[in-house]
């Protein structure tokens, strides 16, 4: 049976993928707190694959494993000539990375992978909705500050400092988010010196 | 000089650009702030990394076009050591000195107590462990550099882990690590903490040695050669403007940020800024180009550390592999753009143990090392 090492480290709600991972019949190691600690479980532990969040700061501690451990788990990419390269990629894409033991064939992992995935997946989507509806929240706040910086810089009134702005993208064929980050910035931005 | 060359326009003009939230990411910052790239017709997006191997990973898939990289990562790669293999690039350095190897302050007590790095570590009565951040990248060579020369094995006598830089500290304090190499400024917050102290800076180690490289897959440069030389130029810029009165407390400023490095803006302009009065060479980006040819014979060092600390099996092409890493024609042709200079001669290094790298007989120079990985490792 296959050891699995779940390392979930960031702030994506993955924790109930070993639940799942175990209801399948793998044998899930218990989670090391620390990435020191992460170094400790693998050396001693021998996980025959290691799942990742692809953004964890942890994933340094694995490669320095696989370099100086033949033992250790090495990162599987989305290139790798393999079969499974489609639903690889499709994890790399959901943020899923594994790590896997040498001489473990990729197809014995696709169904921790494909579990992996729909978690991942579910969550990305989520993420996406969230940082859609930020960003739009973010992208007004900053349209104000320009114009606000228009009125004070220009002595015009807010429909002048809008209409300014929307011509400027108009012109610039730009979204007039990127022009008030642009004006915004401009105001910002350490003086150039020469 | 000619400096009025008009050169063809870059292939690709929007570029993603890769960097981990260190001190020597400023050339990155400020090319951005400044949009440096705009007068060589190129936009850069920067993309903050979490670690190195999902720069890596990124750089490798394309989502990436090019990246701050460790210089021996990048050779790493091109060898496929622990990952796959990709053919790569490197086509600047970025910058020179600027990291450091602090201690806990027990095992720095020890070391002054006991005069000698062995003697200290036994006082630990345990196998002592030391931080790094990368397998192949250069602070782990800088550490086992400079723990040989003390004499100590560093395949043997510690246990050498990868902690993320921003961890580091905080190990340092709970007395989890001994001792720990990464770029400012994490040496430096670990002595302001006074959880740590700086024992060596790695311009101590190695002279103006190679840190952070500008690099990306080879591939890219075959296909937006104009790109990739528009981009050394704008790399360029950024580093000459780092030189300049008063600019990297400014950039300082900018790394400090919650989004950045999330410390204190004084302490980095303080690691940033030549310290005239310090022992080492301290943290350079331009000083008129010297820093920034990518010379082949550097890389050549890494593959020879890469040799000793028995990850690579001796052969006889490393100046094969840095002739094809190392981008110099194109870096010569950005820099006369520029009007840079491309530095006529260069001093050979010498290393913290009194030994040379002269570039020539990579054999040689491994098998002189007393301390190195056991022949049957390699």
């Amino acid at each position: 049976m296959l050891r699995v090492l779940l390392v979930t480290d960031t702030d994506k709600p993955i924790g109930d993928l070993r639940d799942a991972l175990a209801r399948l019949g793998y044998d899930m190691l218990a989670e090391p707190a620390t990435p020191q600690a992460l170094h400790r479980v693998v050396e001693r532990e021998r996980p025959d694959v290691i799942i990742i969040d692809t953004e964890s700061p942890s994933r340094d501690t694995l490669e320095q494993l696989a370099v100086m451990n033949a033992a250790a788990p090495r990162p599987v990419l989305m290139f790798s000539p393999d079969a499974n390269q489609q639903l690889i990629r499709s994890a790399v894409n959901a943020g899923v990375t594994a790590y896997l033991v040498e001489g473990l064939a990729s197809e014995r992992i696709a169904p921790i992978l494909e579990v992996a995935l729909a978690r991942f997946a579910q969550e990305a989507q989520l993420r996406e909705r969230l940082t859609q509806a930020e960003n739009e929240l973010a992208e007004r706040k900053l349209i104000d500050r320009a114009k606000r910086l228009l009125m004070e810089q220009q002595k015009i009134s807010e429909p002048a400092a809008y209409a300014m702005l929307r011509k400027r993208a108009m012109n610039q064929s730009l979204k007039l988010a990127e022009v008030a980050r642009q004006i915004v910035e401009a105001t910002q931005a350490p003086r150039r010196h020469e | 000089m000619n400096t009025t060359t008009t050169l063809a326009a870059p292939e690709k003009t929007h570029l993603k650009i890769g960097f981990v939230p260190l001190a020597d990411a400023a050339p990155l910052v400020a090319a951005k702030l400044l949009e440096f790239g705009h007068a060589h017709g190129l936009t850069l997006e920067l993309s903050r990394q979490p670690s190195w191997a999902a720069l890596r990973d990124k750089l490798l898939s394309g989502e990436l076009d090019a990246a701050h990289s460790l210089y021996g990562l990048v050779y790493g790669v091109q060898l496929g050591l622990g990952g796959p293999q990709t053919d790569m690039a490197v086509l600047m350095v970025l910058n020179r000195n600027g990291q450091a190897i602090s201690l806990s302050n027990r095992l720095a007590d020890a070391l002054a107590t006991h005069g000698t790095l062995p003697r200290a570590l036994a006082t630990l009565e345990r196998k002592p462990v030391f931080a790094q951040t990368f397998p192949t990248g250069t602070h782990a060579m800088w550490l086992y550099y400079w723990l040989a020369s003390q004499g100590v094995h560093p395949l043997r006598d510690i246990e050498s882990v990868v902690i993320p830089p921003p961890q580091m500290v905080s190990a340092l304090a709970q007395d989890r690590l001994d001792g720990l190499c990464v770029g400012e400024p994490w040496p430096g917050l670990a002595e302001r903490r006074g959880v740590g102290r700086t024992i060596i800076r790695s311009g101590e180690i190695w002279p103006d040695h190679p840190e952070k490289v500008l690099a990306c897959r080879r591939d890219f440069v075959a296909r937006h050669p104009n790109t990739a030389r528009a981009l050394v130029q704008t790399m360029l810029e950024a580093c000459r403007w780092l030189d300049g009165e008063g600019n990297r407390r400014e950039i300082a400023q900018w790394l400090a940020r919650p989004e950045m490095l999330d410390v204190d803006g004084e302490l980095i302009a303080e690691r940033l800024e030549a310290d005239a009065a310090a022992s080492a060479p301290g943290m350079k980006f331009f000083e008129e180009g010297r820093v920034n040819y990518p010379r082949e014979s550097e890389g050549v060092w890494f593959l020879t550390q890469f040799e000793r600390w028995g990850m690579l099996a001796r052969r006889g092409d490393y100046s094969e592999i840095a002739q094809g890493l190392n981008q110099t024609a194109l870096y010569r042709e950005a820099a006369e753009a520029m009007g840079v200079e491309v530095p006529r001669e260069f001093a050979d290094p010498v290393f913290v143990d009194g030994r040379t790298w002269d570039g020539l007989d990579a054999a040689g120079y491994v098998e002189a090392f007393a301390i190195k990985a056991d022949r049957e490792r390699t």
